[in-house]
């Protein structure tokens, strides 16, 4: 009996050693950002998701497996992006959205411009990214509705010159004027504040495609549309404009937004 | 004394250590085996090819596109190509996420292992055959090789090209770490593996199942149009982060001569096959103006395992290897014993395609009159009763025999007035008719269901799912359920929920009894002779598109004309017009969509959207798959006032949303292999 409860208390004993405290501390560092337009100071507004400004961290300091992994997570709505729970270190910080790539790579994988940031994450860590959006696009006046169809009036104007857009991209290599034309302008119905092109409610929703340079005219002034179908009265929906011109960033072709607006349909 | 003992002791050590250092105990152990015992003899060969062949890539009855190789439950070849919906087969292929299996990236280096040790170690063995086995075999390894390079290429790009056995631990881990290599230098090895394997195979197989000298030209067609319409069409190129190599796209400045390389390799493998005049188009059963001989040949050949179109199939047996493709797909109707059906739902988009209906300018087919009211037919049939003999062997149609069955298919039915014609029905609180993506998704939705509007009473029956039925008391006294015994119902799917079943690949002489999971047991095609014509036809066009002229000397145009000529007269349908061919833009989209019609179902269409990089930007009922978006259904309804069908077509009720990014294209590459690995990269920019 007696040597059955030994072999018990040795075998507990190796267990309980064998225990050891994690030995890496919560991640609880923050990054706050903001995505600004160099020309403007404005915030650049985005979708929300894989279609909006992607945020990806990479932990240089990191050395246990040969590179890091690279951490991805997407700006808000407003321009703005946090994580809280980043673990200490250096990083390169990168953003990809609706703007000039910061990191540019011409055809033979050369870098050719390197304006993403590399930081050290520690306490609570602010970084700007000051960008050159492609497009911007500003309400004008105040949507209206009738009989459950809203009517939004907005513009849409470049943010970056052609001439700059040029400079910037042609080095890329392969460049072709077509880049610059605007492909499709939307006007975004959705139930949640957080509309976009990854929450947008089908019913209402209206995409007006535009082919090779057929939206140039249309430039700077205000362009007008009216919902689909009809909203049920006493509904509150979120409404937001974006259009997006030929040219994809990390292979997806993403698009400049205003900012979200509250529309009650009376009863 | 005490020492005495000791070095007594130590001698008797010593000789027993010595004595040990003869080799005789050193014999192989016997449960290992080594290359001695494999590369012996034609059959130990066997046994080492029939392992290899069961892990190649095929995409057959253990296929489908959500769960990706070696996964037979509920096979649906065609849910994801747009060509029908699956209630449980997902929509258009964004990853392997589903893939019980895994990635096929880490499971793929298994069976290249094998082929690499074939090539590798054989030629020491070469005294133990005969020349020509010798060559065969060889041929075989580099044809596996060839393969799996290929369905790899198609995933994931630029791959780590592994063209030796790799050894570990007698190798450094330095160098067992290799790179993506360039999707390029990717496509080129899939093009060497199939030359050398063209190079050495026989014209025949000895081994049912094997290779072949054809076998490999077919497939070397189709993997170089691959391969030249990526170079061609991809938009999508980065560079590795770890290595700065372009794992995937091809560089811009040097794609055009790629593309024409690879169209010039497609074009001469697959004339080589066509010329050789091994092959035909199945034709046993078929005669000319026959509609149905034509329509019953175009089933036969499905089943016929010795059907001269058949390049390579993939055979079942039961009980040793089988498939459950009936059990899924069966209609409601006939279901069997696991309770599954009708898991394959033709779209009306893909019906539409067929040649024989009455239709719309725009292509839609036609339901409704010159004054928007449904056009009534005396029979369910009757809407499809010129169709082209290829759809009805594709699809089953409302009233199609099916196993001495006729296939009942009916949404619901209308009890209302008739006088002056029935009004479209996806209205909803006395609106306008609503066809778009806003209106009414089910049936049960609408006015004359609910009684509003218009409506007063309710004039519209619906069944709630196989067995909840609404009955209707009909004029002639009788009761008749709302829906037909297949479907569509209302709140489940397990019936012809677009309104269609697939007929393609169902065996039309299995019992009832026997339609279960794992019992079927009819072999699936997976080359044959008519798309090694589609493939010379396309790559012919591509040529022709580039300014290039076919390297045999024949004249483009006269040769598509042939090829698709050939196809439609086999399949019934409508010979080619002069509209058709008037520019080599017109002449592809006559080959591409003579594809989509011979090919569907056949776990072929799928490729070749994402190849032609239209899935995403193709318009589809007004949309397009990169916004999100959808497929069509066709609803048939019984009217008892006119004792008549009329039918409803528009998106279908089931609303499933196709949507792909053009990075999606690629697969990511599992992020474990990128994470512990100093050289293999992500996809750039996922």
């Amino acid at each position: 009996m007696k040597k059955i409860s030994y072999i018990l208390l040795i075998g507990f004993i190796a267990f309980v050693s064998s225990c050891e405290i994690d030995n890496y501390d919560w991640p609880e560092e923050t990054l706050k950002g903001r995505v600004i337009d160099v020309a403007t100071g404005d915030p650049v507004l985005t979708d929300q998701g894989s279609e909006g400004t992607r945020i990806r961290l990479r932990e240089l300091s990191w050395d246990k497996t040969p590179s890091p992994t690279p951490f991805d997570f997407w700006c808000m709505k407003e321009g703005v992006f946090q994580n809280t729970k980043v673990f200490k270190g250096h990083y390169n910080v990168r953003i990809d959205g609706a703007f000039i790539p910061l990191l540019r790579i011409n055809n033979s994988g050369d870098t050719i411009a390197d304006e993403t940031k590399y930081i050290d994450i520690k306490g609570v860590t602010e970084v700007e990214f000051k960008v050159q959006p492609f497009l911007k696009l500003k309400w004008v006046g105040t949507p209206t509705v009738n009989q459950g169809k809203i009517t939004a009036t907005f513009i849409v104007e470049r943010a970056v010159s052609r001439e700059d857009f040029r400079a910037k991209i042609e080095p890329m290599g392969n460049y072709n004027e077509n880049f610059l034309n605007v492909t499709d302008v939307r006007l975004f119905v959705s139930q949640m504040p957080y509309v976009g092109y990854r929450e947008w409610d089908n019913r209402y929703s209206v995409e007006k495609g535009y082919s090779g340079t057929s939206f140039e005219a249309e430039l700077g002034k205000p362009v007008t549309i009216t919902t689909n179908g009809v909203i049920p009265a006493g509904r509150t929906v979120f409404i937001r404009a974006a259009a997006r011109i030929n040219y994809a960033t990390e292979g997806i072709k993403r698009h400049n937004y205003n900012e979200a607006l509250r529309v009650e349909i009376p009863r | 004394m005490k020492l005495k003992r000791y070095i007594y002791t130590l001698f008797l050590i010593g000789g027993l250590i010595i004595s040990s250092c003869s080799d005789y105990l050193d014999v192989p152990p016997k449960n290992v085996i080594t290359n001695d015992d494999v590369f012996a003899n034609s059959a130990s060969m066997t046994v080492y090819l029939s392992r290899m062949y069961s892990q190649m890539p095929y995409e057959d009855f253990k296929y489908s596109p959500a769960r990706q190789f070696f996964d037979d439950w509920l096979v649906t070849p065609g849910t994801n190509e747009g060509s029908s919906l699956g209630r449980d087969a997902g929509e258009a292929m964004v990853s392997e996420g589903w893939a019980r299996n895994g990635a096929y990236w880490t499971r793929a280096f298994e069976l290249l292992r094998d082929a690499n040790r074939l090539i590798e170690s054989l030629p020491n063995y070469s005294g133990n055959f005969e020349v020509a086995e010798y060559n065969y075999l060889m041929g075989e390894g580099y044809y596996t090789r060839a393969i799996v390079y290929y369905a790899l290429a198609k995933r994931y790009g630029g791959m780590p090209l592994v063209t030796k056995m790799l050894n570990y631990p007698e190798q450094p881990i330095s160098e067992l770490e290799v790179p993506r290599s360039t999707e390029e230098e990717t496509w080129n090895q899939v093009l060497a593996d199939f030359d050398k394997a063209i190079q050495l195979l026989p014209p025949t197989s000895s081994r049912k199942g094997g290779a072949n000298k054809f076998i490999a030209l077919s497939f070397k067609s189709e993997a170089m149009l691959y391969a030249g319409s990526i170079a061609k069409y991809n938009k999508i190129t980065g560079f590795g982060d770890k290595t700065g190599v372009r794992v995937i796209g091809f560089d811009p400045n040097t794609a055009a001569a790629a593309s024409n390389k690879y169209f010039t390799e497609a074009y001469n493998a697959a004339r080589e096959v066509i010329n050789s005049g091994k092959y035909s188009l199945y034709l046993n059963k078929w005669s000319a103006n026959d509609k149905n001989a034509q329509y019953q040949n175009m089933v036969d050949m499905f089943f016929d395992a010795g059907s001269k179109e058949n390049i390579l199939i993939k055979q079942y047996s039961f009980p040793d290897l089988t498939h459950g493709f009936d059990s899924y797909n069966i209609p409601r109707q006939l279901m069997g014993g696991n309770g599954y059906s009708a898991g394959n739902c033709p779209t009306l988009d893909f019906v539409e395609l067929f040649d024989g209906i009455n239709k719309n300018a725009d292509g839609t087919i036609k339901v409704f009159d010159e004054n928007g009211k449904y056009i009534l037919f005396d029979n369910i049939t009757d809407i499809f009763a010129n169709a082209e003999p290829r759809l009805k062997a594709n699809v089953m149609l409302p009233g199609s025999e099916f196993k001495g069955e006729t296939i009942d298919i009916r949404r619901g039915i209308y009890t209302g007035s008739v006088a002056g014609g029935i009004n479209p029905l996806r209205v909803v609180n006395g609106g306008a008719p609503d066809y778009s993506i806003s209106g009414p998704s089910n049936y049960n939705q609408v006015d004359a269901y609910t009684a509003k509007g218009n409506y007063s009473t309710k004039q519209l029956f619906l069944s709630r799912d196989g067995s909840n039925h609404e009955v209707v008391k009909l004029p002639n006294g009788s009761d008749l359920n709302a829906a037909g015994r297949s479907g569509p119902f209302t709140a489940d799917r397990t019936g012809a929920f677009t309104g269609f079943v697939i007929r393609k690949w169902q065996n039309p002489n299995m019992p009832q009894a026997l339609v279960l999971e794992a019992r079927s047991e009819q072999h699936f095609i997976l080359m044959r002779y008519a798309e090694v014509l589609l493939n010379a036809a396309e790559a012919a066009t591509e040529l022709m598109i580039a300014g290039k002229a076919l390297p045999d000397g024949a004249n483009a145009t006269d040769l598509v004309k042939d090829y698709i000529g050939q196809i439609r007269l086999r399949a019934g349908a409508n010979a080619i017009t002069a509209n058709e061919v008037t520019s080599s833009q017109d002449i592809l989209k006559m080959v591409r969509k003579e594809r989509r019609k011979e090919l569907g179902f056949e776990n072929k269409i799928l490729w070749d959207i994402r190849r032609w990089r239209t899935q995403h930007s193709d318009p589809l009922n007004g949309s397009t798959q990169a916004d999100g978006a959808w497929y069509r259904g066709l609803y048939p309804f019984y009217s008892t006032v006119a004792d008549a069908y009329f039918f409803d077509a528009g998106f279908e009720e089931a609303r499933k949303r196709f949507r792909i990014g053009e990075q999606e294209y690629y697969f990511m590459i599992p992020s474990g292999e990128v994470a512990k690995s100093p050289v293999i990269d992500q996809q750039p920019g996922r």
